[in-house]
């Protein structure tokens, strides 16, 4: 707090020290010895002074003090503050409306700083308030649940459930209809002097007729008809107890400033005004004294008095007792615990299904050439559609003899497709080319390739058929072996092993060729014969050699002719000419090497070069 | 929110019920005037910031035959005196009125509509009347039910009236 800016400064006492005074006299008296008679006025004045007016100098002191220590002012300002606080708030509203502010401020700060005071102070408040809310709305709860089940499946039931269909009213309104004694709706609190609402409950929600004007209304009808009774029969009871309106009935109960209006459908026992609505009222006067007493119009003050309207709405069905001693029955409780383990059965035999059909599923994903697209279950069913390589393996096989789901329940959709990957590639190679046995198919990295043993005609069939399957980019066919070029090709080293001798130095067959040759070319016919069944075509060189003796020339020219003759021979034999061709090389090459004379009869000779040719390979090679 | 009662009061036939009914909220039906004597609507009338809530007493019109019961006024916060501005006698109707409530529950706020503005043509309360109200402290309203003029303003007047009290 800031010091006043009207501050007091004592001034100073004008009556001097006596001991102070006496000291500057002394000066004075050496300085100036010829002012003595006036400095002695001056004593007498200040002492006459100080005898006049020292108590008044003590009590200014004290005032001056109280003004400025503010400690001093805080603990005389603390008396009269309450009497203060009082005496304003009689007479007008201005402190409290100058305090509001700072104490919204305050409580605000308080509650953000720690709300656990104020909810410790209002707990014990708001604790049996909200256990008698929720008590009451439970127990009207199960109350109407327990009538409709009691009532749902009898003989009765039946009927009241046609009734229903009949007047379009719900089943559980008829059956209240029947089987309520009496139920209070709506209590309002009208304040007497004007009839205006105070406050107002009702067990229904949903009531619409605004019970401001319902208010107004039942307080016009009292004095409407307190004016009647009193014009009529002269009664100068002016209250009305109650308004009978057929199904439903109004009772008033009056207090000196609030009168109770309670809504009551049903006969209701008149124990409920002693029981509750005296009792309710009676209390509501003593706790809302100073809001009566000081009402202009706002209803607010009232919030507080729900719970004791609350008391007031009252109901009784037919062979209940008191809500209040209301006992859920044992049927309920079983229906309860029936409901409970029906939920629970049908809740573990959902997840059980569930957790069955995440099985299948992720069995499903782990299966090559399956390729899940959508599942769900629809109108109790499960579905599945995807994709399906046709050498997969079979989905609903799996569901059947791997799962205990029940196969009717599950609609299946699977539509075909081609994988790639590579134990389908080669799946289908080999349902597509049916390799024999002797044949080894393998796929990697897009490349199919074969080896062992095939017929010529399958080897073919392959190389064509290989390159249309999918995901194959390239045939190796490097280790297969035609099984139709096995007798050709023996034929072909039986052909190449033979070696036609000649006489010395001319071209006469030497003695016992002649045999050897008819055996040549019955091997020559036959290859001729075999070769195209292998697809093959065959190329036999005729090579004319010479031993080493003599001119190189006229060997050579010697085993040229040598070979010309074996040709001219062989095609008299009705051989193809255009197979054979012959070359002569003279000694160039000899058949053996010449260590003796034995050699020297073998070198003059032919001999045979067999070329089994690949008509495919012929023709490449001839392309530019 | 704040609450007050008011009531209608009139001449009978001066078109009280006519001329509140498109401006108050209504459940009851106007046969109740005529069984009760009295038919209670609420009107809200914003005021600034405020919102008060007026709970109308509709009090059966008085002629030769039936006079309004004052005790129905009870806690009346405030009242709107309709007069019929084609007939000078429902002016003196409601003169005669506001002394009856003067007298039975003191002096509390009102304030005067004179109706059928719409045949002002045909009016017999001239301004000079209107005037004489005003001089002797009436706050008048001149409003029609037909269009509706006036009624809100009448509402608002009243219930600044109500809260300056």
């Amino acid at each position: 707090m800031t010091e006043s800016p009207l501050r007091i400064v004592p001034n100073r006492p004008t009556f001097p020290d006596p001991v102070a005074d006496f000291e500057d006299d002394d000066i004075l008296q050496l300085d100036e010895s010829a002012e003595r008679p006036s400095q002695n006025d001056a004593e007498a004045m200040a002492e006459l002074r100080r005898l006049l007016l020292e108590p008044e100098h003590i009590q200014l002191g004290n005032i001056l003090e109280r003004l400025n220590n503010p400690r001093v002012r805080a603990r005389e300002m603390s008396r009269p503050l309450p009497e203060a606080i009082r005496l304003r708030n009689a007479q007008d509203d201005a402190l409290t409306d100058a305090l509001a502010p700072t104490i919204v401020t305050a409580f605000h700060n308080s509650i953000k700083k720690d709300p656990r005071p104020v909810a410790e102070a209002i707990s014990p408040l708001m604790g049996p308030a909200i256990r008698r809310a929720i008590a009451i709305a439970l127990s009207s709860f199960v109350q109407t649940i327990d009538q409709a089940l009691k009532h749902s499946l009898s003989w009765q039931g039946f009927k009241w459930r046609f009734e229903a269909l009949k007047t379009g009213k719900s089943f559980a309104e008829v059956v209240m209809y029947h089987t309520l004694l009496y139920r209070s709706e709506q209590v309002f609190l009208i304040h007497k002097q004007t009839g205006l609402l105070l406050h107002h409950v009702a067990t229904d929600p949903t009531i619409t007729a605004d019970p401001d004007i319902v208010s107004g209304m039942l307080t016009a009808m009292q004095v409407a008809i307190g004016n009647f009774a009193r014009d009529s029969f002269g009664s100068s009871d002016e209250q009305i107890h109650t308004l009978d309106l057929g199904d439903r009935e109004v009772w008033f109960e009056s207090g000196a400033h609030a009168v109770l209006a309670v809504v009551i459908r049903g006969e209701a026992p008149e124990t409920l005004r002693g029981d509750y609505f005296a009792p309710a009222l009676e209390a509501i006067h003593v706790e809302q004294r100073e809001a009566f007493e000081t009402f202009s119009g706002d209803a607010s003050a009232f919030e507080g008095t729900r719970p004791r309207l609350e008391e007031c709405l009252q109901s009784q069905y037919q062979g209940r007792s008191e809500p209040a001693d209301y006992k859920i029955p044992a049927y309920v409780w079983l229906l309860l615990a029936a409901i409970i383990i029906g939920l629970g059965a049908w809740g573990f035999f959902a997840w059980r299904d569930a957790r069955r059909w995440n099985n299948y599923l992720n069995r499903l994903k782990s299966e090559s050439g399956i390729v899940v697209a959508e599942t769900g279950k629809e109108s109790g069913q499960w579905f599945i559609t995807g994709l399906r390589d046709p050498l997969a393996a079979d989905p609903v096989a799996i569901l059947k003899n791997e799962t205990p789901i029940n196969p009717a329940s599950v609609v299946s959709r699977w539509e075909p497709y081609a994988a790639l990957d590579g134990q389908f590639v080669l799946a289908r190679a080999r349902n597509l080319l049916e390799p024999p046995q002797s044949v080894d198919l393998k796929f990697a990295d897009g490349v199919l390739s074969a080896a062992g043993l095939a017929s010529h005609y399958w080897i073919d069939e392959a190389r064509r058929l290989a390159r249309a399957l999918p995901g194959v980019s390239k045939f190796d066919d490097r280790n297969l072996i035609d099984e139709d070029l096995k007798e050709p090709e023996a034929l072909r080293q039986q052909i190449e092993q033979q070696v036609i001798r000649f006489s010395r130095g001319g071209v006469q067959l030497a003695p016992g060729q002649g045999e050897s040759l008819k055996a040549l070319a019955a091997d020559i016919q036959k290859l001729a014969m075999l070769v195209p069944a292998a697809g093959r075509a065959f190329r036999i060189e005729l090579i004319g050699h010479t031993d080493t003796e003599g001119d190189d020339t006229a060997n050579l020219n010697l085993s040229r002719q040598r070979a010309d003759k074996i040709l001219s021979l062989l095609s008299s034999k009705q051989l193809p000419a255009n197979s054979l061709t012959a070359v002569g090389v003279g000694s160039m090459q000899p058949v053996r090497s010449e260590t003796s004379e034995t050699d020297k009869e073998f070198n003059r000779s032919v001999s045979f070069k067999v070329s089994l040719l690949d008509p495919r390979q012929t023709k490449s090679q001839m392309r530019p | 929110m704040l609450q007050k009662k008011i009531c209608l009061l009139g001449a009978f036939a001066v078109g009280k019920t006519s001329l509140v009914s498109r401006f108050v909220k209504s459940i009851y039906s106007d046969q109740y005037l005529t069984t009760v004597g009295v038919k209670v609507d609420k009107k809200t009338v914003t005021l600034g910031d405020q919102e008060i809530n007026l709970i109308v007493w509709d009090l059966a019109g008085e002629d030769e035959f039936q006079k309004v019961r004052m005790d129905y006024l009870r806690g009346a916060a405030g009242y709107l005196l309709v007069a019929d501005g084609t007939r000078l006698a429902t002016l003196e109707t409601a003169r005669i009125l506001r002394q009856r409530v003067t007298e039975s529950i003191g002096d509390i706020p009102f304030v005067l509509i004179v109706n059928k503005n719409d045949l002002s043509l045909e009016w017999e309360i001239d301004d000079p009347a209107i005037a004489d109200c005003q001089s002797s402290g009436c706050v008048v309203v001149k409003a029609s039910a037909k269009t509706g003029e006036g009624v809100e303003e009448a509402f608002k007047l009243l219930t600044e009236k109500i809260l300056e009290q």
